[in-house]
């Protein structure tokens, strides 16, 4: 009984995993095309935080629950702040002068609590949501 | 404000201690001249310059999420090197040690850019605190000084363990790291809704905060979370198995191409 050499067996396994994945992108290609394109989201609730001498305005910020929010940071001080949250999962640093963009939520009921991180005494807030 | 200044540098610095007292600990057992990290420490502060102008130019691009980008680049970065420093230190004794000084050098570069562009954010938000700068500036100073101590008091640590074991742990904590890591880097792309947002699997906020300096330093150091995201706990998981699969092949696939086969890890306090 003659055997393969290394090289024919390994020219061969090529070949039939080149086989193997032109077989799954058609059938990646046919699932997509019978597919129905899905209807766009809707945009997110956007909310807007100031940041000015320190302080966050407005200081309670009151969201639907269990719904996806798009929150603007707009740092009207000079200096750099640290938007962060233990209960969001949110941290960004803000930019004197510049405005950050996060995605919050979908949250359950309760209060999330939120902070400058560089100011954490004067720079405080708390989101609701209900 | 000394006391906020204290926490803010201490965590930063302490991620980088910690990775940094891991990686000459292996160079040590290993003995392969280690990374210097007075030269490491140096290039990454010009890193940390660099990254944070590049963080303020970037801020407002990519749909404004050009924060969260440089942020992951930065961070898969990372994890790429501690990845190619697992798979070659599985190759020992006979790892190729030029490749793996440079690599080791690498991630503790790019760590010291990507911490050290916090703490220069947190320096540039001092200058309007007036007579408070001192205190911050203290702070910051002791901060730094804590996290350096710890770290050199975790390298000396592990110069305690056995030559044998010293691999095996060495490449548990770097795939730990590269695993927390990996979670820090999906929270941010949750944030700039680039992954989905889910319902966390579990809260373990009542017995380890995050917010308590326990769950902060293991924040820093593994990527604790109280609650971490289904998404979250697998890429962690993933992270932290891809690493073992790596570190399991080279293993076994050195010797074929003449690494890993010889004599054990000498002790390198005995005299050859």
């Amino acid at each position: 009984m003659t055997t393969r050499s290394p090289y024919r067996r390994a020219t061969a396994a090529r070949a039939g995993r080149r086989r193997l994945g032109a077989i799954a992108l058609l059938l990646c290609s046919a699932a997509l095309a019978r597919t129905p394109a899905p209807a766009p989201a809707p945009a997110p609730l956007t909310i807007e935080l100031r940041l000015r001498n320190h302080l966050f305005e407005p200081s309670e910020i009151q969201i639907p629950a269990h719904t996806q929010v798009r929150l603007r940071v707009q740092n009207l001080d000079i200096t750099p702040e640290e938007f962060a949250s233990w209960e969001l999962n949110r941290k960004k640093i803000v930019p004197g002068n510049h405005t950050a963009i996060l995605y919050i939520g979908p949250l359950a009921p309760g209060a999330y609590p939120f902070f400058g991180e560089f100011n954490p005494k004067t720079a405080q807030g708390r989101l609701t949501a209900r | 404000m000394l006391i906020d200044s204290v926490i803010i540098v201490l965590r930063e610095i302490i991620a980088v201690a910690f990775l940094s007292s891991v990686l000459l600990a292996l160079a040590y057992f290993l003995r392969i001249p280690g990374p210097r990290l007075r030269s490491a420490v140096l290039l990454g502060l010009g890193g940390a310059l660099a990254f944070d102008v590049f963080v303020r130019l970037v801020f407002d691009r990519f749909g404004g999420f050009g924060y969260e980008f440089a942020h992951v680049a930065v961070q898969l970065a990372t994890w790429l090197a501690i990845l190619a420093v697992l798979a070659l230190l599985m190759l020992a004794p006979r790892a190729p040690r030029a490749a793996l000084r440079r690599l080791m050098a690498a991630a503790m570069v790019l760590a010291v850019a990507r911490e050290g562009g916090e703490i220069l954010f947190y320096f540039a938000s001092l200058s309007d605190q007036g007579d408070s700068i001192s205190d911050a500036l203290t702070g910051a100073v002791i901060g730094a000084g804590v996290g350096f101590s710890a770290g050199t008091l975790f390298y000396y640590l592990q110069l305690t363990q056995r030559p044998a074991a010293a691999l095996t742990t060495g490449a548990t904590l770097l795939a730990l790291i590269g695993s927390g890591i990996c979670a820090q880097a999906t929270l941010l792309l949750v944030q700039a809704d680039l992954l989905p947002a889910q319902t966390p699997l579990w809260d373990s906020s009542a017995w380890l905060p995050e917010s308590s300096p326990v769950g902060q330093l293991l924040y820093a150091l593994i990527g604790y979370e109280a609650t971490p995201s289904p998404l979250m706990a697998g890429v962690w998981l993933a992270s932290s198995l891809l690493a073992l699969a790596i570190a399991l092949a080279c293993r076994r696939l050195g010797p074929r191409f003449g690494f890993g086969a010889g004599p054990p890890l000498p002790d390198p306090q005995t005299r050859s």
